[in-house]
């Protein structure tokens, strides 16, 4: 039990982080654009740490799954042959990149070029990550997770989550610079429903992945080897509710809210709505998103005896 | 020394009896939930009314074999190639083994393995699975699932010589494809056997909760 | 680990986690510092500690259960406790000279000794009181620790106040000490053998373990299997032997309800039969081979035979005084005492033909037809069967019928044939023993019994409850139990009618049992007695087939208080004053000196007998006995390190044992010990002591007599065959997880042997029941629960419900959970008396109560745990 919640809190919180990390440095590179490096690092700086920390409790978890946990250190001995080793490494990698980068951006330490290199390194770093942990479950002894559906929605929960998360995050973050720096307000303002539209559209579009790949990943599964028909199966009987909920959250989160969202933030005064627009969809989205994770688990039929 | 240590099956003397799994799980002391030699009864078929006689029911190729696996040793051991804390290893023997001291219980090499031969001690927290009774072999005696069998099915010994002499199958129902993993296994079918991935029966046992 | 696991945790996470099961089996997994040697699989650390207690000592161990093949067990001793065992390597494996290799369950014998639920010292029931207290307690009640000698003080007061008020007749079963106070009453009738046991010795002269011997089976060109699963009911080697038969060209057909584990590797042909109808079967066998006979053209009878070796079979071998009718031919054929057609209503009516079987047995008659040529043309061939389908009510004569078709076939007396019952100890392997034991040198004999009263198994517990039971034709004689001692036998858990058992054993005045673990017997007895295993005692000495001779002594000291029964018959004898304390027996060690210092072998000649053992008095001392020292084969001291002496054989020695050769050469000279001196079918004898026995009337040839509970009984209409309120049939086949009743409670046998409820998908699906489902099981006598094994290898409508689980009986649920045969079986008294376990009749639904954990779950039956 506490294994498979572990390994659910891990996957998802790690991968929230990294497409966090993207989302605020493709964010940051437009803002700069925009508005200076001072607008964009007050619109970023504070939720950077956030992905830190949850990135950290992401790590945490993950000791979890361990039955040995002292030993987990050793870990990434094997990055020559296995996946999970480079998994490790990667994430270890990134946690470490992504850290340094916000230390010297949190205390503006170092010219800024040299920051945004480390930047656009740990983001490198983020995507080999996630790709690493896609990786782990490609096995010819698993027919469910060994198909392009599992990168796909990996990278789509990373930028799908790191942009709603990010998203929400904004909100917060503007009501503190509201307070604390009125004068700055009404610009952040903007910049703040002009990436909320931004997300909104970017959520839309990650849900028609979704919609998409969902369907299409059934039916190979549904006509593929007797493990697979069995965790098509499972998905259609006993995990059939959860699959449904998994749908609807997802629609109602990006779809519904995210279209509300989109419609709201195009015009100022609103921002009390946005808020609920974009907490709404985040919360949704991240059950959503749960859920999809414990059907990825619970459909599992190996290849095995 | 050995090139590829190996087991030898012959699934046409199997009868399903499990003396061979029993002797392992007494020699380890495996508990309850932890069984490093499985036997599996595969089979199927079906009852058809007898043309002459439709009141009487008669069975259509009904058919049952037993067979007894335990970790295959691969040639391709992807549970090697996917620890991450590198304590599963082959040594020149061909035998894989797992350093319970370097085991961080991860449980990765459980989803690799397409034979379920790598087994979880919850008790202890790490991965255990047949050893090849590596320490009774130091001593010059036989694996002893293979001296146990009441009806001489198992055997072992080095992988080219059991092929010369029993052939090549190394694949069947209900044991996955040999491409995933080149299992050291040398089988003779039971008449009834039918090659990985095309059978049509199941394996016959209780669904347990 | 599967998706399953993952799911099902998720969605129904139950109580009982696998942690807390796991600490359970902890306490006997032989983790902690008795954990078996192997170092690989644990860390380094545990590794070094457990180096340091491993180093044993290899004992040979008694595998004791009541199986066929009671194998070499060989135990690890470390400190005085088992760790590990092995089998047989006293000598190099071959086919000729094969290791007696032990089974699923002889490899878990140490989990039964040392296991966390053996019983540790006397106990009685909290709530008891002398004459019982609430008596409906008993099998719910808590158990207390008490001494032995309050125990005993208990056992002889109870005892010697029931004998005053009530008499010896009110004691069920007992000992030598209850034998010398005045007696006890015993039941009676054939429980393995069905009704083998009277048929046998009267229809072929001896109890029918007859065949060839192993290395001439190979000879054989045709092995019919009837009703018989070797490899289950007989382990160790006696299905390798058959297998070595296969490889030299034999084929196998198997007859029986189930595709079971010996066919799988034997068998050619699977010839699918209703239990309790094979008689029909056999009959029309008969009438086959007598119609299409033609001694020129198309020889199928060994008329020979059947001329010079049998009575009975037409009117010329009849004996004096016999109905002319009661030919087995004129039965048969449906024929009259003119040799014409009998009409409808005459007691030959109608003519046995395969069609008429068919109906009965559900074989094709195209397949009986030519079944009965191949077994006649085949040359030559062994016709074998097992006790399982004469266990059947009502089937007397299935054995007659047998011999018949032998007799016929010419199986009988041949080098390659053989027929007979092929189980137990001589499975597979049948003729005089190549090794014996010489005798244990007492001259002590128990007292006998005063009480000759004895109860039939199908009456028993009706008698307890109801106070009155047949005692001969005509005849109901009263009974008063009030006192049930489970002595040498687990007879609660054996016997048929065990709903009724469980009453009975609640109205006596006192219960009492000894026993290891808390089996049923104890579990519904006010006092139990904890007593030691054969691991604890010496002078085990047995044959285990006729190619060994097995010694074990003990294997460790006694544990905990356990004590041997010949104590507490002893401790029961003082207190009941009638031991004589004058009276000596031999050691159990001396008695074993005894038996190995007089045991033979036959020399290569196959004639002469030679001594086994060599004896110094070094030996003398060393074993601590007196003797003679004598020359052998084998110096004694190797003997009882190895546990073992086996004869080897090989190809064309002069082992070789062929049944009734000399009897087929010559029945004047060697006639078998029937009333006649020959095989009868026609048997007088057989008729008339079962007439006398009570119950039944049978004519002395292999009549047809459909079974109580049986086939037809499942129909309430046979003629439109409309099926009845208890539409499938129900056996109960001998499972790996149990030897009879023992280690059932083994949690890694639980584990690998799940007593699953066996069904055929065309029933399962008419009831909606899916593979792994819980079911509800209803007999007439109450209703069971068990997860369902939905398979094509039982036939439809037949069902299975393996043989010996202890009941677990849910007083809310009004079930019992663990699936025990007995309690679904109804006691019915039919010809023999014998027990007819594979002929009742159940409806089966899919059951909506709380589901069943799986058996290697249930906690361990601990009286009082321990803080």
């Amino acid at each position: 039990m506490l294994r498979e919640f572990a390994l659910i809190t891990f996957t998802i919180l790690a991968q929230m982080s990294v497409g966090a990390f993207l989302v605020l440095g493709v964010v940051n590179f437009f803002v700069v654009r925009k508005a200076g490096q001072v607008e964009a690092d007050r619109m970023v700086d504070r939720s950077l740490v956030a992905i830190i920390v949850v990135l950290g409790l992401g790590m945490l978890a993950s000791l979890f799954h361990l039955g040995s946990p002292l030993s987990a250190p050793s870990a990434i001995s094997n990055f020559t042959t296995s996946w999970l080793s480079r998994e490790i490494l990667f994430g270890v990698a990134f946690g470490v990149l992504s850290t340094l980068f916000v230390v010297l951006q949190w205390f503006k330490i170092g010219p800024v070029v040299l920051r945004n290199v480390i930047a656009l390194l740990a983001s490198l770093v983020g995507i080999v990550f996630i790709y690493a942990m896609s990786k782990i479950y490609m096995l010819p002894t698993q027919p469910a997770w060994n198909t392009l559906a599992t990168p796909v929605s990996f990278f789509t929960t990373a930028l799908l989550l790191g942009s709603l998360a990010m998203g929400a995050a904004f909100i917060p973050n503007y009501a503190y610079l509201k307070r604390k720096n009125p004068d700055c307000a009404e610009l952040q303002c903007d910049l703040m429903r002009s990436m909320l539209r931004w997300i909104a559209f970017t959520a839309v579009v990650l849900l028609g992945v979704e919609f998409v790949v969902t369907p299409v990943y059934l039916v190979s599964l549904a006509s593929g080897s007797p493990q697979a028909v069995e965790s098509a199966r499972l998905m259609a009987g006993e995990l059939g509710l959860p699959f449904l909920l998994r749908m609807i959250l997802a629609f109602a989160g990006a779809g519904v809210f995210g279209f509300f969202l989109y419609q709201n933030a195009q015009s100022a005064g609103r921002e009390k709505v946005l808020g609920y627009m974009v907490y709404a969809a985040f919360v949704l989205v991240l059950a959503a998103e749960v859920f999809g994770r414990f059907l990825f688990y619970s459909s599992q039929v190996a290849v095995t005896l | 020394m050995a090139k590829q240590l190996a087991f030898y099956f012959d699934s046409s003397a199997c009868t399903g009896c499990k003396a061979c799994a029993i002797a392992c799980k007494d020699r380890s002391s495996l508990p309850v939930g932890i069984n490093w030699r499985k036997v599996y009864d595969y089979g199927g078929g079906g009852w058809i009314p007898s043309p002459a006689h439709p009141e009487i029911m008669l069975p259509n190729n009904v058919f049952v074999y037993s067979t007894s696996t335990s970790c295959m040793h691969c040639e391709k051991p992807r549970c090697v190639e996917a620890c991450p804390a590198k304590a599963i290893t082959k040594r020149d023997d061909g035998v894989v083994l797992i350093n319970s001291d370097l085991c961080i219980g991860c449980r990765y090499c459980e989803w690799v393995c397409p034979y379920g031969a790598p087994q979880f001690n919850e008790e202890k927290g790490y991965m255990t699975k047949c050893d090849f009774c590596q320490e009774l072999q130091e001593k010059g005696l036989n694996p002893v699932c293979v001296d146990a069998c009441p009806m001489r099915a198992l055997g072992f010994g080095e992988l080219d010589e059991l092929r010369q002499k029993y052939g090549n199958v190394n694949a069947i129902e209900p044991l996955p494809s040999a491409d995933i993993t080149n299992p050291s296994i040398v089988i003779t079918p039971h008449k009834n056997s039918q090659p990985s991935g095309q059978g049509t029966g199941r394996i016959i046992k209780l669904t347990e909760v | 680990m599967s998706n399953k696991d993952f799911l099902t945790k998720t969605l129904t996470e139950t109580a009982l986690t696998r942690r807390s099961f796991l600490k359970w089996s902890a306490a006997l997994g032989g983790t902690a510092a008795l954990a078996g040697g192997i170092s690989y699989g644990l860390k380094a650390a545990e590794a070094a500690a457990e180096k340091a207690a491993t180093e044993g000592k290899w004992v040979p161990a008694a595998c004791w259960g009541n199986c066929g093949g009671r194998c070499l067990n060989v135990a690890y001793v470390v400190d005085g406790v088992v760790t590990r065992q092995k089998t047989d390597d006293t000598h190099p494996d071959s086919p000729d000279y094969p290791q007696q290799r032990g089974c699923s369950r002889g490899r878990s014998q140490r989990m039964r000794v040392f296991g966390a639920d053996r019983l540790k010292y006397p106990m009685k029931r909290a709530h008891w009181e002398p004459g019982g207290g609430d008596k409906s307690l008993r099998g719910k009640d808590e158990w207390v620790r008490i001494s032995w000698d309050e125990a005993l003080d208990i056992v002889a007061s109870e005892f010697k106040r029931i004998i005053e008020k009530y008499g010896p007749e009110s004691i069920l079963w007992g000992t030598d000490a209850i034998a010398a106070a005045g007696g006890y009453v015993n039941a009676w009738g054939s429980s393995s053998s069905g009704t083998w046991a009277y048929t046998g010795p009267r229809v072929i002269g001896d109890y029918g373990n007859s065949g060839n011997d192993r290395l001439d089976m190979r000879k054989s060109k045709l092995i019919v299997m009837w009703s018989t699963d070797p490899i289950i009911s007989s382990g160790g080697n006696p299905c390798y032997n058959y297998l070595q038969a296969k490889k030299a060209g034999a084929k196998f057909i198997f007859i029986d309800p189930w595709y079971n584990n010996s066919a799988q590797v034997l068998a050619d042909e699977w010839i699918p039969i209703r239990p309790g109808t094979d008689t029909a079967m056999l009959l029309a066998i008969g009438y086959v081979l007598i119609t299409e006979d033609d001694p020129a053209k198309n020889p199928l009878i060994d008329w020979d035979f059947v001329n010079r070796c049998t009575i009975g079979f037409d009117a010329s071998t009849l004996p004096e005084g016999a109905d002319p009718e009661d030919t087995y031919k004129d039965y048969v054929l449906g024929l009259d005492v003119n040799g014409k057609p009998a009409a409808e209503g005459h007691k030959n009516f109608p003519p046995k033909t395969p069609e008429w079987a068919s109906e009965i047995c559900g074989v094709p008659p195209e397949k009986i037809r030519s079944f009965a040529l191949e077994i006649a043309q085949t040359k030559p061939v062994a016709f074998m069967e097992s006790d399982a389908s004469a266990r059947v009510n009502s089937a007397q004569t299935i054995g007659q019928a047998f011999v018949a078709i032998a007799s016929m076939i010419g199986s009988i007396g041949v080098s390659g044939g053989g027929t007979g019952r092929t189980r137990h100890g001589t499975a597979g392997n049948i003729g005089p023993n190549l090794i014996r034991a010489g005798s244990a040198g007492t001259t002590i004999e128990g007292p006998d019994n005063p009480v000759s009263l004895s109860i039939n198994n199908n009456e028993l517990w009706d008698a307890v409850l109801n106070g009155e039971y047949t005692s001969s034709v005509g005849e109901r004689t009263k009974i008063n139990i009030q006192l049930i001692y489970h002595t040498k036998g687990s007879h609660l858990q054996t016997k048929v009618g065990q709903a009724k058992g469980i009453q009975a054993m609640r109205k006596v005045e006192f219960a009492l049992c000894q026993d290891f673990h808390l089996t049923t017997g104890a579990r519904y007895s006010d006092v139990i007695l904890p007593v030691t295993t054969r691991w604890e005692r010496d002078n085990y000495i047995t044959n285990p087939n006729r190619d060994a001779l097995f010694w074990m002594d003990r294997v460790i000291d006694p544990m905990f208080e356990c004590k041997d029964d010949s104590w507490i018959d002893r401790e029961i004898g003082l207190r009941l004053g009638v031991y004589d304390p004058t009276v000596q027996e031999i050691s159990d060690k001396q008695q074993a000196f005894n038996k190995i210092a007089g045991a033979t072998v036959l020399a290569e000649d196959g004639v002469t007998k030679e001594a086994l053992v060599t004896i110094t008095k070094e030996d003398l001392d060393a074993l601590g006995v007196t003797g003679e020292p004598q020359t052998g084969r084998i110096p004694i001291m190797e003997f009882k390190a190895k546990g073992s002496y086996q004869v080897p054989r090989k190809e064309g020695d002069n082992y070789t044992s062929i049944a009734h050769k000399e009897f087929r050469e010559d029945p004047e000279a060697n006639p078998v010990e029937t009333e006649s001196g020959k095989m009868e079918l026609h048997c007088r004898k057989l008729a008339e002591d079962i007439y006398n026995l009570g119950w039944s009337k049978i004519r002395p040839i292999p009549e047809y007599i459909p079974a109580e509970r049986g086939y037809e009984a499942t129909f309430s209409d046979w003629k439109n065959k409309v099926k009845g309120e208890y539409p499938l049939q129900m056996f109960n086949k001998h499972y790996w997880r149990r030897s009879h009743t023992e280690f059932d409670n083994v949690l890694q046998l639980r584990e690998a042997f799940p007593q699953e409820f066996i069904m055929n998908p065309i029933d399962a699906d008419a009831r909606g029941i899916k593979n792994g489902d819980t079911v509800k099981i209803t007999s007439s006598e109450g209703s069971s629960i068990r997860h369902v094994l939905v398979t094509e290898r039982i036939m439809p409508g037949v069902t299975i419900l393996p043989h010996g689980a202890w009941t677990e009986y849910d007083e809310e649920l009004g079930v019992d959970k663990a699936g025990s045969d007995n309690y679904l079986e109804a006691g019915v008294p039919s010809v023999e008396g014998h027990s007819g376990y594979n002929s009742q009749m159940v409806q089966v639904e899919k059951w909506e109560g709380p589901r069943l954990l799986p058996d290697s779950q249930w906690p361990q039956r601990i009286p009082i745990k321990e803080v």
